[in-house]
């Protein structure tokens, strides 16, 4: 009943601050409405007992990432005038929402026919540091060094567009 | 029950897409993208629960990975795109155009 009266909660919070991020003009306001999501899915992910998942949701997406975000927000120190117009969004929301709910409708019909499964803490340390290091290192050892040159690619970007304008010199 | 969790992450990507579509401010197109980025993490790991195997927790921290690396360039881009435009409208990528 608790972990029930959580999920609403989380839930409903999760979807307010992604409506906010789609509705608020300043990217300020959508920046912080997006803070609300993330840490409302990271009790999400804790829900489903996804313990390191949780840990890390807190601390790269809603620390570092976001704070990246409203880090370079702050420093292009973006003011009313700057924000593009953006008169006519209300017609693409709409426009989009008509586009949208058909293949939304269809995918909550076909979820539905997902065999019920109550969502129950799972015991035996499932989702803990060790197991999940476990399967990381044992099935997913290709991907995981496949993502650490992804990062590295990342990395090597990240220096060229700093260094450009020297180069233009 | 897990068909709740399944429906919030189509929810979820569905306000992202909308996001996409509808705004024309970089920093909302980015975050929308982000949006997206997390709810497919809610569908993974909601399966992963599902099937008592933690494949899907491994899925769901390359995603962070990829998410973390796609921030740094695409906030790199767009504090270029800025410096030389004076704009956040994303109608200046079409620069880009042959």
């Amino acid at each position: 009943m608790f972990a029930e009266g959580l999920f609403i909660a989380f839930s409903a919070l999760s979807v307010l601050g992604a409506l906010g991020l789609v509705l608020f003009r300043h990217p300020m306001n959508g920046a912080m409405s997006l803070i609300v999501t993330m840490i409302s899915l990271a009790g999400l992910y804790a829900l489903l007992s996804a313990k390191l998942i949780f840990v890390l949701q807190l601390i790269v997406y809603a620390g570092a990432i976001m704070s990246l975000i409203l880090f370079i927000i702050m420093f292009l120190n973006i003011q009313d005038s700057d924000l593009p117009e953006e008169k006519g969004r209300f017609y693409y929301l709409l426009g989009g929402l008509v586009a949208i709910i058909p293949i939304a409708a269809f995918l909550i019909k076909l979820v539905k026919g997902i065999p019920a499964t109550e969502t129950t803490i799972v015991g035996n340390g499932f989702g803990g540091v060790k197991e999940v290091g476990l399967v990381l290192f044992q099935d997913w050892l290709l991907p995981f060094e496949i993502v650490s040159i992804l990062l590295l690619v990342a990395l090597v970007g990240a220096v060229v567009l700093a260094g450009k304008r020297r180069m233009i010199k | 029950m897990i068909q709740d969790y399944l429906i919030l992450s189509v929810i979820l990507f569905s306000l992202g897409i909308l996001g996409v579509f509808s705004r024309r401010n970089v920093f909302a197109v980015f975050m929308s993208i982000e949006l997206m980025l997390n709810a497919a993490n809610l569908a993974f790991l909601a399966f992963s629960r599902l099937h008592e195997s933690m494949d899907g927790h491994v899925l769901a921290m390359m995603v962070m990975a990829v998410a973390a690396a796609e921030a740094a360039l695409a906030l790199a881009v767009v504090i270029l795109l800025h410096k030389h435009k004076g704009k956040l409208d994303t109608n200046v990528f079409s620069v880009l155009k042959g």
